[in-house]
């Protein structure tokens, strides 16, 4: 029976290798364990953030279409987007994203909860991938507010229901939505909390779509902008402009201020105006004939396609990314100094965005007859400059819907035919239904209370 | 008998005082021309049951030689594979020559379950064996094929009848809703990869060329097919077995003289018949366009050639102001001219097919060694041109006997098979058996000038120009699957005694494959590609061809060892223990690579200038995986027989694996079984019922799992690489799984109750088989809050029974020296439930709980209303419009809540059949034997595409009949639903039919699938004479088989055959004549 005792060694001993021969490392998979592992996570995050801010400017006075601009294939995805069409939408409408963000989010909690079990890195690469998560989750939330949710300014925060917070990295959660108020106070909060742990200044040209310490200071001054709260916005936005002071001078520059390489430009994540977002339409009338004689900035961003249509330039799309850059902050820096009753403020810094992109002659008529004005008129003023400077890059619906949520008319030529729409005053068009699949997913998650 | 045995007691006593005498004779091989049998085993059999066993074997010649005691009845010959005959012995003689002959409607008295042999009278599990002869199945290309109604409880069910395409097969229902459903195929003990069919799904995407490695098997080599059904049975095999387990046992070589066989097969399939599908003749499409045009229906009003005819002429409104006699002659002759074209695209799409089959195999053996070895060649053509199949078989077979204790062997399965179609990437209607059906019949093929006429209709949108014509088409791609693959076993036996046994097999499994796509220059494929790559209207591809390439590799290793201990105590109790272990290691790897200007001649391409980034980053020219598993498992069984009479055994099976980011102690899954069989006709007091041959009862429980590799509870990730900002690439890891820590076991428990009964001498047997399998914690896909940051994770989220019967009854009803007819007839019922189901508070779609897993639901409809729109039959019985059935508002949605949806749909049956089976009848006159088989499937449904969608009718394509029995002002009592374009009046009807996809959902469209196919009737004559020995033949045979002759089915109009009723693009099964000859040397 020597045999016998032989093969039980080999089975024991077969047992033993056992768990070796099962240790296999799947191709192409992983779960993060260490820096640079977890900072893929980030950098995955980054690459797929929705470009819904582009996507808003079809639902702004900004873009004009009619049946020759607008191909069939556009045409299916996003004619309901551009007419206002929130109820009946062709099953073919695209949404504005939702997942996406949250999924984004997720990402966020989830190296925040793992920030103990980060391996193979410095304490200072992991609070800046830290503090950048706290970033994300408050940018995801803000954007999300002001996709789905009512303007902060136009509504009673507390009273009104916001969105859904992810603030946990759990697939079981079945969240709820909570007060417009509670978002806006979790976003700020969160920005706190990544200003305590971003530590990057200012990243190597390529990596400067990563937010960075003075992002904290961006992200609140934009907050507090559409939150009407003037003082915070106006101290936040000259803490950015002491950073990033240089604008682009398109006197003599020819790379747009949008570039990701160009001197003001702080932080150059979202692509913003795609090229197929461009090409869905062509650019309202009115918008080409508000830029003023002198204005660079006609033909910087827009072209002839013919005499009367304008269309937005294309340029290499991959080089025009950008979330902040010095102009907005010299704008807002100036709209709420006007609110503040500091007109010797908002004045130098509307000059100073305004001497950059007009030329010098037409900048010294311009900008003397802006002393003469009282308050409301140069707050129409400030208001039309920033309407020219952020043409096209993703402000403007924010803009309509956090000041006078003014009337909209379209018209839609096809051949003969001309369809009229209108989006009137304070519309409840100005803010989204949450897309019906999110609904489909959640049935309960569009309601409050 | 009686008589004999009366004559047997008188002469007792003389007999008993004979002392023990030697008695010889010869064992012949009476399907093998009384060829001698070696190996045979004698057995003296006495009046008292309890006597020591005494016996022996036949030697080189045939020949035995037994001292046998003065007081024996008579001697008993067996042989594995022949039927056993018991002869009586008289003192006067003492040479007694047997002839045995071969019974392939007998079960055979040992089961081969891949791991063990079990003898039939210790076989404590459902399992049920098929013998793989010609006169039992027919003429086969492929195995899984064979399988069709010959085996209770097993459903097959053909996805397609096109060549080399693969058998869906079920055991007993459906188990599983995620995982797969197919039963897990064993080679000759080794476990197969890459036998899992696609969904039925994926199967309609007829883009897929798929073969399964099964295919790969040459039938002929085939000695028996063995189907284990309950977790008694499959158990041994673990997680992998829990949709039951095929083996497969290969023919082997036979101690004796070299045996050659050498058969031919010649297949002819007549060409398809499409008079079944009604389509519309020239001169009804010519009149349904005119009358649509004439209604003013709107959708693709501009498709048809009538209306490009009537606009080249500009009487498009001469034509709706006044009909027909308003047209100038000229345009009546267009139109009468074009009612004369009758392009018969069965014809020219379609062909009689002949396919070709040789096999040559040679075995043999002494008791030294044994052999088989054999070549096969088989070739398919299939009805549709351009549509083949062919393979390459050579199987090497070799068993040593080293010495007393050391056995060896090695087998080799090495296949070719090649698979020619058509290329379909672009466009469904680039697929000539659906082509057929939507061409018009007025298209033509080729200009006057002989150039292509492009068919103008086919494209569906309108605003493309790019020109298809299926004959160009078929000229100028293609499409080509080459499988490569080789199998081998190497096997050690270790016989230390009777009681101890060490066996050890390593399999080996290399499996290729290459598809080749190509599209020419002159293609609509390439042109489509053309048109897709575009960058400011012109195309950035080179000129000439395409060529993509899908390549694929896997490769499996299983090493297994197991001891075995067996021993008998007292001629009274049995015991068996086994102990293994089992190490398996697969790897696969695809590859895909993709070029442009490719020129066939050359096999030169040409590189792709892109005009931006982003059109560079959305090709990609080649893409490679690679996947890793390995598998571990310790399995045990014990089993423990009394008296012969009470048997009880286990299996016990510890399954392991390598899960990724999984804790280590979930790595292992038990699973086990326990088992019982009574063995009622050894009972002492059943001794006198001397009618029964053989009764037993069994009963078996076993448990089996399964658990998702896919789902961790930690985050796992992609590594990929990408690039934000110009100049800097970078690492991701996208993460699009849901982790999920909740996630528990997928748990099926089996339970087992059989009867085996054989009686008159086995001219009746019969087993049943009662079967419940409860499977919980089902996982499957669920739908997360999209708020979690991911749209589905897997959760364990119904659960479901199966119960069902299996009944399978072998007559011998005839039995005289020339005449031989036996009927064989097995049914299996199976009852599928959901118990519990978690549907989500949207869904509009009922839940299946308390239904079957396969439920089909629809809306009942009442007929039509007076303007020909379909009414619906209310809870109260009322027929209602759509709008009130529907609660409508005026642009079409329902005002219902999910909930109200889901409750106006009724229960129409289930897509599996109910009933399954087959009725097999063989009848065996002299040399003349005819074997007619038929199988059925009852009890299923079906939901068809609507022959005809009211709102997107496309007058661009042909369609059948049923549109001219439409609902229309002048024809009222039209039986289908009037085309339907904005009236005023039905608009939220329409908006209805328009944007919810409801049409399809009507009860109409559901039919029941009930057929009896007819599956061979084979007329088979074996040669005799001394001529054959003349010219060095041993034997031979011919024979005719008509497959797939007819079908006997419910209503089936307008579809060629019920089986694929479902998917119009397949290619149904074919019917098909084959001539056979088969001659031994």
């Amino acid at each position: 029976m020597n045999i016998k005792y032989l093969y039980i060694a080999l089975f024991a001993l077969c047992l033993c290798g056992c768990d070796d021969f099962l240790d296999i490392q799947p191709t192409g998979k992983i779960i993060a364990e260490t820096g640079a592992e977890y900072r893929a996570l980030l950098t995955d995050v980054y690459s797929t953030i929705p470009e819904d801010r582009g996507l808003t400017t079809l639902r702004t006075d900004e873009m004009a279409a009619d049946a020759s601009s607008m191909k069939s294939l556009d045409y299916d995805s996003y004619f309901d987007i551009w007419n206002w069409t929130d109820y009946n939408r062709s099953p073919s409408s695209l949404y504005f994203g939702w997942r996406r963000y949250y999924h984004s989010c997720y990402i966020a909690n989830y190296l925040i909860e793992h920030k103990g079990a980060i391996t193979k890195a410095t304490k200072d690469e992991i609070d800046q991938m830290v503090g950048e998560s706290y970033m994300i989750r408050a940018y995801m939330h803000f954007l999300l507010a002001n996709l789905y949710a009512p303007a902060y300014t136009k509504c009673i925060p507390a009273e009104t229901r916001g969105i859904p917070l992810q603030l946990e990295a759990d697939v079981n959660a079945v969240l709820k939505c909570g007060s417009l108020e509670k978002v806006y106070s979790q976003v700020l909060e969160d920005i706190d909390s990544a200003a305590v742990y971003l530590n990057v200044d200012r990243w190597e040209e390529g990596y400067t779509y990563r937010f960075n310490t003075v992002t904290a200071h961006a992200l609140r001054a934009r907050v507090a902008l559409y939150m009407g709260d003037w003082g915070k916005a106006f101290g936040e936005a000259e803490k950015v402009i002491a950073e990033y002071p240089e604008l682009e001078d398109l006197r003599t520059s020819t790379k747009l201020p949008t570039n990701y390489k160009s001197v003001e430009s702080i932080m150059a994540l979202e692509q913003v105006i795609t090229p197929v977002l461009m090409g869905v339409g062509h650019a309202e009338p009115a918008l080409i004939s508000s830029y003023r004689s002198g204005d660079k900035r006609q033909k910087m961003y827009f072209t002839p396609k013919t005499l009367t249509r304008w269309v937005y330039r294309e340029r290499n799309s991959s080089e025009e990314r950008c979330t902040f850059r010095a102009a907005e902050f010299y704008l807002i820096a100036a709209e709420a100094a006007n609110e503040l009753d500091n007109s010797e403020a908002a004045l130098k810094y509307i000059k100073a965005l305004m001497e950059k992109r007009y030329t010098d002659a037409k900048y010294a008529e311009y900008s003397a007859a802006l002393d003469a004005l009282d308050k409301d008129a140069l707050r129409d003023e400030i208001a039309a400059e920033r309407q020219r400077e952020l043409a096209y890059q993703g402000h403007r619906w924010f803009d309509l819907r956090r000041t006078a949520q003014p009337e909209i008319r379209k018209t839609f030529k096809d051949g003969d035919t001309e369809e009229p729409y209108v989006l009137s005053q304070g519309d409840e068009r100005y803010t989204l239904h949450f897309p019906a699949e999110a609904v489909a997913a959640n049935p309960e998650i569009e309601n409050w209370n | 008998m009686k008589k004999l045995f009366i004559l047997l007691l008188m002469a007792l006593p003389l007999t008993l005082l004979a002392q023990q005498r030697v008695i010889k004779g010869k064992v012949l091989d009476g399907d093998f021309d009384n060829s001698p049998l070696i190996g045979a085993t004698v057995k003296v059999e006495f009046k008292e049951k309890e006597r020591p066993l005494l016996g022996t074997a036949t030697d080189m010649n045939g020949e035995y030689s037994i001292e046998v005691p003065s007081d024996a009845k008579g001697l008993s010959v067996t042989f594995v594979g022949y039927e056993t005959e018991f002869v009586r012995i008289t003192p006067e003689e003492s040479v007694y020559n047997v002839v045995l002959r071969s019974n392939s409607n007998k079960i055979s008295e040992v089961v081969v379950t891949g791991y063990q042999n079990i003898e039939r009278r210790r076989l404590t599990s459902s399992v049920a064996t098929v013998n793989i002869a010609e006169g039992n199945i027919g003429s086969i290309t492929n195995i899984d094929q064979a399988l069709a109604g010959q085996v209770a409880g097993l459903s097959s069910v053909v996805s397609n009848g096109a060549p080399g395409a693969p058998v869906k097969i079920r055991i007993r229902g459906t188990a599983s809703l995620c995982g797969t459903q197919d039963p897990l195929w064993v080679l000759d003990g080794m476990p197969l990869e890459g036998t899992d069919v696609p969904a039925m799904e994926e199967l309609k995407d007829i883009d897929n060329i798929y073969q399964t490695s099964i295919a790969g098997i040459n039938p002929a080599d085939i000695e028996t097919v063995t189907v284990l059904k309950d977790a008694a049975a499959t158990a041994i095999y673990g997680a992998r077995a829990a949709n039951g387990v095929i083996v497969i046992t290969t023919k082997k070589g036979k101690v004796g003289k070299v045996q050659i066989n050498l058969s031919s097969k010649l297949t002819v399939n007549p060409n398809l018949d499409l008079g079944r599908l009604n389509m519309l003749s020239s001169e009804e499409k010519v009149g349904l366009e005119l009358d649509l045009l004439a209604s003013g229906y709107s959708y693709r009003d501009k498709k048809g050639t009538v209306y490009q005819i009537l606009s080249q002429l500009g009487e498009v409104d001469a034509f709706k102001a006044g009909g027909w006699d308003m047209l100038s002659p000229d345009a009546q002759n267009a139109l009468n001219s074009l009612k004369a074209i009758n392009t018969d695209w069965n014809d020219i799409l379609m062909r009689d097919a002949v396919s070709q089959d040789y096999n040559l195999s040679i075995s043999g053996g002494t008791e030294k060694v044994n052999y088989y070895t054999s070549v096969g060649y088989n070739s398919e053509q299939g009805n549709v041109r351009g549509v083949g199949n062919n393979r390459f078989n050579i199987t090497l077979k070799t068993d040593y006997r080293i010495n007393k204790y050391l056995k060896l062997g090695a087998s080799v399965y090495a296949n070719q098979r090649k698979q020619n179609t058509y290329l379909t990437d672009y466009n469904s209607f680039t697929n000539p058996i659906y082509y057929s059906r939507i061409a018009n019949p007025y298209q033509t093929v080729y200009n006057d000038d002989n150039s292509y006429s492009y068919d103008k209709n086919v494209e569906g949108r309108a605003d493309t120009d790019l020109d298809f014509n299926i004959f160009e088409e078929r000229a100028n791609t293609s499409n080509t699957r080459t499988d490569h693959s080789l199998m081998s076993i190497f096997d050690a036996a270790f016989n230390y005694n009777d009681i101890f046994k060490l066996t050890s097999q390593l399999g080996l499994q290399f499996d290729g494959y290459k598809l080749d796509r190509y599209a020419g220059e002159e293609s609509y494929a390439m042109r489509y590609e053309k048109y897709d790559k575009r960058y400011n209207g012109t195309t950035y591809l080179p000129d000439g061809g395409m060529h993509k390439v899908n390549s694929s590799n896997t490769t499996q290793w299983t090493w297994k060892t197991m001891a075995e201990y067996r021993q008998t105590f007292k001629d009274a109790h049995e015991v068996e223990f086994m102990l293994g272990s089992e190490l398996r290691r697969i790897s696969s790897g695809t590859n895909y690579s993709l070029a442009y200007g490719f020129d066939q001649r050359t096999l030169t391409t040409q590189p792709v200038i892109f005009p931006s980034q982003s059109a560079a980053d959305a090709m990609s020219f080649f893409t490679e995986t690679f996947v890793q598993n390995a598998f571990a498992s310790f399995f045990a069984t014990a089993s423990y027989t009394l008296f012969n009479r009470y048997t009880i055994g286990g299996s016990v099976r510890f399954d392991g694996s390598d899960v990724f980011g999984v804790a280590k102690k979930y790595r292992f899954l038990p699973l086990y079984s326990v088992s019982a069989l009574w063995r009622v006709s050894e009972e002492k007091w059943m001794k006198n019922a001397h009618a029964i041959d053989n009764l037993g009862v069994r009963l078996s429980y076993g448990l089996q799992g399964n658990i998702d590799k896919n789902t961790s509870p930690y985050l796992i990730g992609k590594i990929d690489r990408t690039q934000i900002l110009p100049g800097n690439i970078e690492d991701v890891i996208e993460s699009e799984t849901a982790p999920n820590p909740n996630l528990r076991w997928e748990n099926t428990s089996n339970v087992n109750a059989g009867i085996d009964l054989a009686v008159l001498n086995r001219a009746i047997s019969l087993t049943v088989d009662y079967y419940y399998r409860k499977s919980t914690d089902l996982i499957g896909l669920r739908m997360l809050p999209l708020e979690t940051g991911f749209s589905s994770t897997t959760i364990n989220w119904a659960s479901m029974e199966n119960q069902g019967v299996e009944f399978m009854l072998s007559t011998r009803n005839i039995y005289t020296p020339d005449f031989l007819w036996t009927t064989s007839l097995n049914v299996g019922y199976n009852n599928n439930k959901v118990l519990e189901e978690s549907v989500a508070e949207n869904s509009t779609y009922p839940s299946r709980k308390g239904y079957p897993v396969g439920a089909i639901f629809a809306y009942k409809t009442a007929g039509l209303d007076e303007a020909g729109y379909p009414l619906y039959r209310a809870k109260d019985g009322r027929a209602v419009s759509a709008q009130e059935f529907f609660k409508l508002d005026k642009h079409g949605a329902s005002g219902m809540s999910a909930a109200e949806q889901r409750d106006l749909y009724t229960y129409m049956g289930t897509s599996d059949p109910v009933v399954s089976g087959g009725f097999l009848n063989s009848f065996e006159y002299k040399n003349i034997s005819l074997n007619v088989n038929f199988a059925f499937n009852l009890g299923a449904t079906v939901r068809v595409q609507p022959t005809y969608n009211p709102l997107f009718f496309d007058r661009g394509l042909n369609t059948n009949k049923d549109i001219l029995d439409r609902w229309t002002p002048t024809n009222t009592d039209g039986k289908f639903p009037a085309i339907m374009s904005s009236d005023g009046v039905h608009n939220s009807e329409i908006q209805f039919y328009e944007n919810y996809a409801s049409f399809n959902m009507l009860d109409i469209w559901v039919k029941k699938c009930n057929y009896a196919r007819c599956q061979s009737i084979r007329l088979a004559y074996k040669f005799q004479g001394d001529w054959l020995k003349k010219v060095g033949v041993r034997s031979a045979s011919l024979s005719v088989e008509g497959r797939n002759l007819f079908v006997i089915a419910g209503d089936y109009t307008n579809y060629l055959d019920p089986e694929t009723m479902g998917n119009p693009y397949a290619t149904p099964l074919p019917k098909s004549a084959i001539f056979n000859l088969n001659i031994n040397f």
